[in-house]
């Protein structure tokens, strides 16, 4: 599904709070869909007039605490990929949307120095090989993502990754 | 290791699992809703082209949150999951009007301790109640390694344990205590962890108060949430159709926690979630004299026999407000099935409430349940997050079958304790 990961991914971050739920990446009554851009249209506009739209002017959400928390729908972030958003930092993350994003090749980064340092608008760069996130001359670092999942990132997903490994039960 | 250690550990083939480690484990159960059925159903089809499903019997779909669909979208999608099932010899399938999906599959006796159970649902950890290990998961994980493999990829949890000990104070029901512990941990207090429920309190209590508790284990960012199997639960399964043989694992004497959490009952009073989170729980005071438009008793954490009794005893004697819709939804089949020939439903309907088919009820506002934007709802859902239910402005307050009836009858949100 999707497009593969990139080694750095680079761009205008839009900041969101802590518990982030679900509902608010995307409403129930829009779970009939699966596809990304149909999910895109209708993705945060609980947020209110101007939502999602606005969005797509960005290229990294930057959370707090809990992203993602709520209902396992893997629409959330198969919604924030069809946003074409390129990458979620946050202080932490919900597990189901942590473990969906993974599956669905949405790059995730957990690193709180960064929620802490950023502001609507700034510009970061995410360096995933080295575990590094570069801001306003400052440089932070994030726990490497393990080689067996970032696999499953650069092939853009799981089913992608399970095609490619067809021989074995898979897995990371 | 512990109980849900012990299952990884075996359905994965190793003597021994530690925190973080990561196992693929074959899987006995799998579970979708009617919505998540459809999206997995499209992703297997789109993605694994011409895979095969490993084993049909693993599968279950119970369709929850249409119970009857009301758009021309929603019946496409329930045809195309029926077809779907028929095609690839799915049997189990339980259709519109069944219930809510976990206990629709506990009564139907496919869920037994000892067991691996995966759903797209995030309250799948329910059947930890029972000491199986239980999990929620998204499209990809389900269709790719689960129909196609039977398996999943797991990374052992780490533990908490809470330890619940007293008795609760009167008008103070299971709910409160579910409900409260997620007001102390957070809606992040148990991210990626694995919460064991123990004590005396939770010994003391039925196999279906305990649910409540793994099935909120989400609530608090938990993977999992699992209580050790006692004579209780291997009573409670084998009352079930199907009963099989079952395992029950147990703690070791040493097991290691990354947290032990110590919670007095008996200094709980009536607990609401306010508006707009699940974390967001005060003692009722916080939210007692809001006027309601809307109480609900129904959805996995209030649609139970022992919450509509709960509710039918206070109508008795007493008449729904006349601002007030009160709804009662029957978590499955064979709850509505006991209601009816108590007499419940009678008793509630004479007072002006409606009876609504088994299934997820209001969760989500798919057949039912939207409110207005100055509407307010007091319930027994598990989640009341802004634009669940209709306009985004509206509030939503959850509580015990309890405090809905209470509510019910001022037409305000009502301290249970008033009526006794």
């Amino acid at each position: 599904m999707g497009n593969g990961m990139q080694s750095t991914i680079q761009g205008r971050v839009f900041k969101f709070g802590d518990n982030v739920n679900s509902d608010i990446i995307i409403a129930g009554r829009y779970l009939i869909y699966i596809e990304p851009e149909e999910l895109a249209k209708h993705a945060f506009e609980m947020l209110g007039e101007g939502f999602p739209a606005k969005l797509r002017e960005y290229d990294i959400l930057v959370a707090g605490r809990n992203f993602g928390c709520g209902s396992a729908r893997e629409q959330a972030s198969t919604a924030i990929k069809g946003l074409g958003i390129k990458a979620v930092v946050a202080a932490s993350f919900a597990r189901t949307f942590y473990r969906n994003a993974i599956n669905d090749g949405l790059t995730i980064v957990e690193c709180p120095e960064v929620y802490a340092a950023v502001k609507e608008g700034d510009s970061i760069s995410i360096a995933l090989a080295d575990g590094k996130i570069a801001h306003a001359g400052q440089e932070y670092s994030f726990p490497q993502i393990p080689p067996s999942v970032r696999k499953i990132l650069e092939l853009g997903g799981l089913a992608n990754y399970l095609k490619a490994n067809a021989t074995t039960t898979g897995g990371a | 290791m512990n109980v849900i250690e012990k299952i990884l550990a075996s359905k994965s083939g190793k003597s021994e699992v530690r925190p973080d480690d990561v196992v693929i484990a074959a899987v006995d159960l799998m579970v979708m809703h009617d919505l998540s059925a459809n999206f997995v159903m499209k992703v297997f089809e789109n993605e694994m082209e011409g895979a095969a499903i490993a084993n049909p019997d693993k599968l279950v779909f119970a369709f929850d949150h249409n119970f009857s669909p009301a758009t021309r979208e929603a019946a496409e999608a329930l045809a195309a999951v029926r077809k779907f099932a028929a095609k690839h010899k799915i049997r189990n399938l339980f259709d519109s009007g069944c219930g809510s999906i976990h206990h629709v599959i506990m009564e139907a006796g496919l869920a037994a301790p000892g067991m691996i159970i995966t759903g797209c649902d995030s309250h799948t950890p329910m059947y930890g109640a029972l000491g199986a290990f239980a999990t929620g998961i998204g499209n990809n994980s389900m269709a790719a390694l689960g129909f196609v493999h039977g398996s999943g990829w797991f990374k052992i949890p780490e533990t908490i344990r809470i330890h619940f000990h007293g008795s609760m104070q009167p008008g103070v029901m299971a709910r409160d205590v579910s409900q409260f512990m997620i007001g102390r941990l957070g809606e992040d207090g148990a991210i990626y962890k694995a919460i064991e429920y123990a004590g005396p309190y939770i010994e003391s209590l039925s196999v279906i108060d305990r649910c409540l508790f793994p099935l909120q284990a989400i609530d608090v960012g938990g993977k999992c949430g699992f209580i050790n199997p006692d004579e209780k639960t291997a009573e409670f399964v084998r009352s079930l159709p199907g009963a099989k043989d079952f395992k029950l694992f147990q703690n070791d004497a040493d097991v290691r926690y990354a947290e032990v959490i110590d919670i007095d009952v008996s200094r709980i009073e009536p607990q609401v979630a306010c508006p707009p989170t699940v974390g967001n729980v005060k003692p009722i005071d916080a939210a007692v004299g809001t006027p309601i438009n809307v109480a609900e008793a129904g959805g996995s954490t209030g649609g139970r026999l022992s919450d509509i009794r709960e509710l039918a005893r206070h109508f008795v004697n007493a008449k729904v407000h006349p601002g007030v819709r009160l709804q009662v939804v029957p978590a499955s089949r064979g709850i509505y099935l006991a209601a009816l020939r108590e007499g419940l439903f009678e008793t509630l309907y004479k007072a002006g409430a409606n009876i609504f088919p088994a299934s997820a009820g209001s969760n989500q506002a798919f057949n039912m349940g939207a409110l207005a934007a100055d509407e307010v709802m007091i319930s027994t859902q598990a989640r009341n997050f802004p634009g669940r239910n209709g306009h985004p402005k509206a509030r939503h307050f959850l509580g015990s079958a309890l405090t809905v009836a209470a509510s019910a009858i001022n037409g305000k949100i009502t301290d249970p304790r008033t009526l006794l």
